[in-house]
């Protein structure tokens, strides 16, 4: 059952434009997961982890089991460091060639 | 040559849910409802009635007797049931009628809608799920152990009926980067976002704006550090760090509310204050009162916003925008039957907002705003 309907087909394309269009893979040089990356610029950073990559990556792991509370959901670092890499070797083009 | 390419774009208003989320909402203080008298909490398109046993049990039922309709809000607690003021059948807190007092014996089908209940960080907690789901302890918010101490200020707690808008509206500031700067009145220097299975967390830093005289986010002395994490669609702890001129409080906000029609909710918010040290009780209780009025009001310049405003579907975002779509996947789990969620709702999905380009122009307009202050001051007499 959807739940928020759009009332016009449109909708669904912005839909898969923002959440879908120029993802690009990037391994983590740590451990196993894969996650999928958009970078409109230096400073911005989208990240679309799935549950498989999630599972892989230890350091989420540990934070599952600690207590709940302010920071749990932080990134973890060697992922970042891994996308940095990425960039800077040019596998992830930077730009927002469609405003977004 | 003229922009045909581009049609003029519609504002697809959508539709909003005919169902209410799955998950915990909470009531309110626990406290509030332990005086052995039944209390009336408007949710989910209907009343329900609270009221505390006398083996001290908080109990949530729907709040019209499943007889002949009676309000059990304006009936009595006897011993640990509520009693119907129209023809007193009792209800437990189980949902099952427990006794009809002028009746052989009470049907075996007298059972009535019961929500389970939590009571978790001194508030009351209910699970509410259309499928009728056991209640899922696994996606409770946390414990906040120290806040339950007299380490911090007790909760200083407010509600606020809003009409007009559906409760997404309050989920969207989540992932909202440039409202802060326009509707609260503060630079966001940092805005990242993470949403991962049941919970959806903003980060932020913040810097208050000279040229406006808000309170809260928009105070010019004030520095902000800011962690808000929703658990599950409608309750948010919001840690904060308020960094006043150097001295620097540490304030738990809790942010959550209980959808009452479809078109409409009830805001209520908490606020406790890490006690200073070496300041005395009457002082900490000013200081939590301050910042209680101050992000009370931060609330309100929201509220200004949804009651004008109408519901989009089809935002369109430029590049310094936060993941509204993401946000809205995500919270889309709450509303689809549990078989019907989808990986991409619940998978995990970072976005860090480059907040550079935002802030050089938001600076700039500042110093403007100020300039033309400071021109106008001087040019009229100060007694005016
Ligand atoms: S309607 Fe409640 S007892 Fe009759
Ligand atoms: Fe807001």
């Amino acid at each position: 059952m959807a739940s928020f309907v759009p009332t016009s087909a449109e909708t669904l394309a912005d839909l898969r434009r923002y959440t879908e269009d120029r993802l690009v893979e990037v391994a983590c040089l740590d451990c196993l997961a894969r996650v999928r990356v958009k970078k409109n610029s230096d400073h911005h950073t989208s990240v679309q982890w799935s549950a498989e990559a999630r599972s892989a990556c230890q350091e989420l792991g540990r934070r599952d089991q600690g207590p709940g509370g302010r920071d749990v959901h932080k990134p973890c670092a060697r992922l970042m460091a891994s996308i940095d890499d990425a960039v800077r070797a040019g596998a992830v083009p930077v730009g927002a060639y469609d405003g977004y | 040559m003229t922009d045909t390419a581009t049609p003029a774009r519609s504002l697809d208003q959508g539709t909003t849910p005919l169902r209410f989320a799955r998950g915990w909402h909470c009531l309110g203080l626990a406290s509030a409802f332990a005086d052995g008298k039944p209390h009336a909490v408007h949710g989910f398109g209907t009343k329900l009635v609270v009221w505390q046993g006398g083996d001290g049990e908080l109990n949530v039922l729907d709040g019209y007797c499943r007889h002949m309709g009676g309000d059990l809000t304006q009936g009595e607690v006897k011993g640990d049931h509520i009693a119907c003021p129209f023809h007193d059948w009792r209800w437990g807190g189980d949902g099952k009628c427990k006794e009809i007092p002028y009746a052989r014996r009470v049907p075996l089908r007298a059972r009535t809608q019961r929500y389970e209940t939590v009571v978790r960080n001194g508030q009351l907690l209910i699970w509410h799920d259309p499928e009728g789901s056991a209640a899922d302890h696994e996606v409770l918010p946390p414990e906040l152990p120290d806040v339950m101490s007299d380490k911090y200020t007790p909760w200083s707690w407010h509600t606020r009926e809003i009409n007009g808008s559906h409760c997404r509206e309050l989920i969207d500031n989540v992932a909202d980067m440039a409202h802060f700067y326009y509707v609260h009145f503060a630079f966001p220097t940092s805005f990242r976002n993470i949403f991962d299975g049941h919970t959806a967390t903003q980060f932020m830093e913040s810097k208050g704006r000279p040229d406006t005289m808000g309170g809260g986010y928009g105070d010019e002395n004030s520095t902000l550090k800011s962690v808000a994490t929703y658990y599950g669609p409608s309750y948010m702890i919001n840690w904060l760090e308020v960094d006043y001129k150097g001295f620097v409080t540490e304030v738990v906000l809790v942010n959550c509310h209980i959808p009452t029609g479809p078109e409409s909710f009830t805001l209520q918010y908490g606020i406790s204050v890490r006690k200073p040290e070496g300041l005395d009780e009457q002082t900490c209780a000013y200081i939590a009162e301050r910042y209680t009025q101050s992000f009370g009001d931060g609330f309100l310049q929201d509220v200004a916003i949804w009651e004008n405003k109408v519901a989009v579907q089809n935002p369109l975002l430029c590049e310094e925008d936060g993941p509204v779509y993401q946000l809205r996947r995500w919270y889309e789990q709450f509303y689809v039957d549990v078989a019907d969620i989808k990986p991409e709702m619940t998978d995990r999905f970072e976005f860090e907002v480059d907040t550079t380009k935002a802030n050089e122009y938001w600076h700039a307009e500042v110093a403007e705003n100020l300039a033309k202050r400071a021109a106008s001051e001087a040019a009229a007499p100060a007694d005016a």
